[in-house]
């Protein structure tokens, strides 16, 4: 028998959002479990950020273009414009003052006026080695440990349990210890992110392998706008290990200056001052840009262009310390070289369709919070706003209600499927190789979409799935840190979570941010400003559109060209 | 690249052992890009923990060649003996329990206690009054330092370790903090075990002077303090070099009170060996120039306050 735990709200994830839906469920009163796959506040991708918008509404124009950011460069169009204003209301009155309570110092001068990133939309920095999302978890972390909440980490779940009617609860693999158990809850808050490791060079971390996508995706939810998936153009191109360390093409803190990439002849292709004075956050306007150097043969997607800080003078450049370290440990200088760069990819705008005023998913009982849902883009500050909401509501419905009953049937059948994996085998094939190859996959199919290109990828997600999945052996049948034995399971929820990113690509019929179809080389606001529903039902598939209104920031332009549209 | 790596699954190892793996070298290669390549292309499941790759969880260190090194942040040597980190228990290959770590960090209780109440924000605090913990603030508790430390390596149980001597340090020296954070230094965590053999400095990714930045203002306002065992002891040096101009054994042994089997049994072995004479804990000469050592003694004081 399966070792069963109950709690009124489970927690799965444990960055900005999981963190904060935790904290914010047990004020009220709820008993709570988290669960994270990694290290609380230390996986996922929220440690990445760099700092923390700054909101405020007292000043009317920096407000304006606060909300042209968010919704015209940052969204698209596709974020949720209500949700945008009370999240507004939660930065401005309740997010700072959260984590200051627990001891965050934002940096300040000497007569203790906050220090700002003047870009278009100020922004604070709280800083741990050159980014501000560590120290803020770190904090977060000491608090739900002070607190004494149940936190399972290092614990892969594994899939959603539902009773027919509701989500009962979730599978757990401890996989330090192999231990398989269950947690029956009465509401799961999904927190895993907006950031996956799901193509060769990817922002996102070991651990992420869209289980969240997939487990939602397996238990009915709805899922909008997957194709929406950025990249990044200045990532570091070696080492691999590297391809997370980002030269911000924003302004930087002191300085109007941003970065600058060069294509394989030298030539300076983009400046965000030159190019896109009015987009903070450029990073679609980067990655057109890179599309027409690359098609020139003046660059490639991994590699042939660089990236730096040569033309900013030394002292003010220099003074990014940390930055100025990664550099020197490659035997580089901030203020005199460049670094080859390749793109990876980074944070998707979709995933499970919620309803914004409680984060509530198309299926009972399941919550999505942060980056995993589709309403908004993500950031540190969107995401913690998110966890509380989704915290709030999850805790408030679990006080009036009574434990599911949790399906045994369903229980055993899972547990069976988790150990199904265990085999040793000293021939293979090895699960690594068909996750190197999902990879390799997304990899492939890249930027540039369009109808063939799809249908191949789904065709070669087809072949992994029945030809290599059913094959896969271990080295090792041992149940304690069994990499291969985890790799196995996240093969299969990479496989889901592409599939659907790719039959939701299939589907929106324009270009869009950073998504471009080559056979719809247009930006159509009259047909595309919509979630662009998939979903998996009884095995098969289903899409449906559903409207996005923007009461307070229409779009300017019907219909426009790709690559003239400037978001 | 020869990679001889620490095999060992404590679910169906008797003992430890190690595998020899060639990988080739790539430019700018990492030591995390060494085991990656064992992991992915070589097929190896071997147990190793990291997650962000760039210097921000710090889940990646272990030992290299002997020394704790984060393996996202430093290059690859051309032959790499690499073994989990030292002074915790080992969970499976290279992956260490961070539990030991956590348990005592809990008891430090680790959330800041404010000395009053929280006044909105931006609460009223200067860059300057921060800068003591500006290097504290960067640790990313690898564990390096814990790995790196003697006296852990004897096996202490009591005494905390650099690390979480480095976070204590950060609240302690916190001027919204209230707690009594020099009784948790001395009594608690046992800063004074710490010999300030700067062994952990060198091996720390983050650059973190603990032993000046971290751990030397703990003793100082624990010493304050003065009730603990390691205190009275540090009392008891201080004032015994003050009186005579050197410190002797025997007379710190009765200033700070240690009579105990075991101080007792060290005393027998050093007189033994000539080192210590009982009759000095009573009297002993004065050296010469002993006035010059306390005026040095009383700038220092004076500085102190």
């Amino acid at each position: 028998m399966t070792k069963v735990l109950e709690t009124d709200v489970l927690v799965i994830g444990g960055g900005a959002a999981g963190t904060n839906a935790a904290l914010k469920a047990a004020d009220r009163g709820a008993q709570v479990a988290i669960v994270v796959k990694g290290l609380l506040g230390k996986s996922g991708c929220s440690i990445f950020a760099a700092f923390t918008p700054y909101f405020t509404k007292t000043d009317e124009q920096a407000r304006r273009n606060r909300w042209r950011f968010m919704i015209r460069y940052y969204n698209h169009y596709l974020a949720d414009q209500e949700y945008c204003a009370r999240m507004e209301d939660y930065m401005c009155e309740e997010f700072y003052p959260d984590l200051e309570r627990l001891g965050v110092y934002w940096r300040r001068d000497a007569q203790g006026n906050l220090e700002m990133i003047n870009a278009r939309n100020r922004s604070l920095v709280a800083h741990k080695q050159g980014a501000t999302g560590p120290i803020l978890l770190e904090k977060r972390r000491r608090e739900i440990q002070r607190r004494a909440l149940p936190l399972y980490e290092e614990c892969a779940v594994t899939s959603l349990l539902g009773d027919g009617e509701r989500v009962a609860g979730a599978t757990v693999l401890d996989y330090r210890t192999g231990e398989f158990f269950a947690i029956r809850a009465k509401n799961v808050v999904l927190a895993t992110g907006h950031s996956d490791y799901l193509a060769t060079r990817a922002t996102g971390t070991r651990e992420q392998s869209a289980d969240g996508l997939a487990m939602a995706l397996r238990a009915g939810a709805e899922l909008a706008n997957l194709e929406i998936q950025w990249w990044h153009v200045s990532d570091v191109l070696a080492p691999k290990s590297w391809m997370r360390y980002h030269l911000y093409p924003n302004p930087l803190m002191g300085t109007l200056e941003t970065s600058r990439l060069y294509n394989s002849a030298g030539e300076m292709f983009y400046e965000q001052k030159t190019h896109s004075p009015g987009a903070s956050a450029p990073y679609t306007e980067q990655l057109r840009r890179l599309c027409l150097q690359v098609q020139a043969g003046k660059a490639r997607w991994d590699g042939g262009y660089t990236s730096g800080y040569d033309h900013i003078p030394g002292d003010i450049i220099r003074a990014y310390q940390h930055q100025a370290k990664v550099w020197g440990k490659l035997g580089l200088d901030v203020a005199r070289d460049r670094i080859e760069c390749g793109i990876t990819m980074h944070m998707r705008h979709g995933g499970l369709n919620v309803d914004t005023r409680t984060m509530a998913t198309t299926v009972p009982g399941l919550y999505a919070a942060g980056g995993l849902g589709c309403h908004y883009l993500g950031g540190f500050g969107p995401a913690s706003y998110d966890g509380k909401v989704a915290g709030e509501a999850a805790a408030e419905d679990a006080l009036r209600r009574a434990l599911p009953r949790l399906p045994q049937q369903a229980l055993e059948a899972e547990a069976a499927r988790v150990f199904g994996f265990l085999q040793a085998d000293a021939a293979g094939p090895r699960p690594m190789q068909a996750k190197l190859r999902v990879r390799q996959i997304m990899w492939d199919l890249g930027y540039i979409k369009n109808e063939k290109n799809m249908q191949a990828a789904l065709a070669a997600l087809q072949e992994v799935r029945e030809q290599s999945v059913p094959r896969l052996r271990l080295q090792s049948a041992s149940r304690v840190w069994n990499t291969g034995w985890l790799d196995a399971l996240d093969t299969c929820s990479m496989l889901d979570a592409c599939e659907a990113t790719v039959r939701s690509g299939l589907n929106r019929k324009e270009s869009r941010g950073p998504f471009y179809r080559e056979d719809y080389p247009y930006v159509d606001n009259e047909h595309w400003l919509c979630r662009n529903i998939v979903a998996r039902v009884d095995g098969e598939w289903r899409s449906r559109q559903q409207k996005i209104e923007v009461p307070h920031l229409p779009p300017e332009k019907n219909r426009e060209p790709f690559f003239e549209a400037d978001y | 690249m020869h990679l001889r790596v620490y095999r060992f699954d404590p679910s169906v190892d008797r003992e430890p052992r190690y595998e020899s793996y060639e990988v080739p070298y790539q430019p700018r290669m990492r030591i995390m890009d060494a085991l990656d390549y064992v992991h992915e292309v070589l097929a190896v499941d071997i147990g190793y923990r990291w997650l962000c790759g760039s210097k921000k969880c710090g889940s990646c260190a272990v030992n290299v060649n002997g020394l704790p090194k984060l393996a996202c942040w430093e290059p690859v040597q051309e032959r790499m003996t690499i073994e989990p980190l030292s002074n915790l228990p080992v969970i499976r290959d290279l992956v260490t329990s961070r539990a030991p770590y956590e348990a005592a960090l809990a008891k430090i209780s680790p959330t800041l206690v404010r000395r009053t109440e929280y006044a909105g924000f931006p609460e009223p605090l200067k860059s300057t009054d921060v800068a003591p913990t500006a290097h504290l603030r960067e640790c990313i508790q690898c564990l390096a330092c814990q790995s790196a430390c003697p006296v852990l390596r004897t096996g202490d149980t009591d005494f905390a370790g650099p690390a979480l001597l480095v976070a204590l340090s950060e609240l302690a020296q916190d001027p919204r903090d209230g707690a009594e954070r020099a009784a948790l230094a001395s009594d608690v965590a046992n800063v004074f075990k710490c010999i300030s053999c700067y062994a952990c400095e060198p091996v720390c990714p983050a650059e973190i002077p603990i032993v000046r930045e971290a751990i030397e203002p703990l003793k100082r306002m624990a010493y304050r303090v003065g009730s603990t065992p390691g205190a009275r002891r540090a009392h008891a040096f201080l004032d015994t070099v003050k009186q005579r101009g050197y410190a002797n054994a025997a007379a710190v042994a009765a200033r700070s009170g240690d009579f105990g089997l075991g101080a007792l049994g060290v005393a027998l072995k050093m007189r033994r060996r000539g080192k210590l004479k009982f009759s000095d804990a009573l009297g002993g000469r004065a050296t010469p120039g002993l006035e010059g050592l306390r005026r040095t003694y009383e700038t220092s004081e004076k500085e102190d306050k």
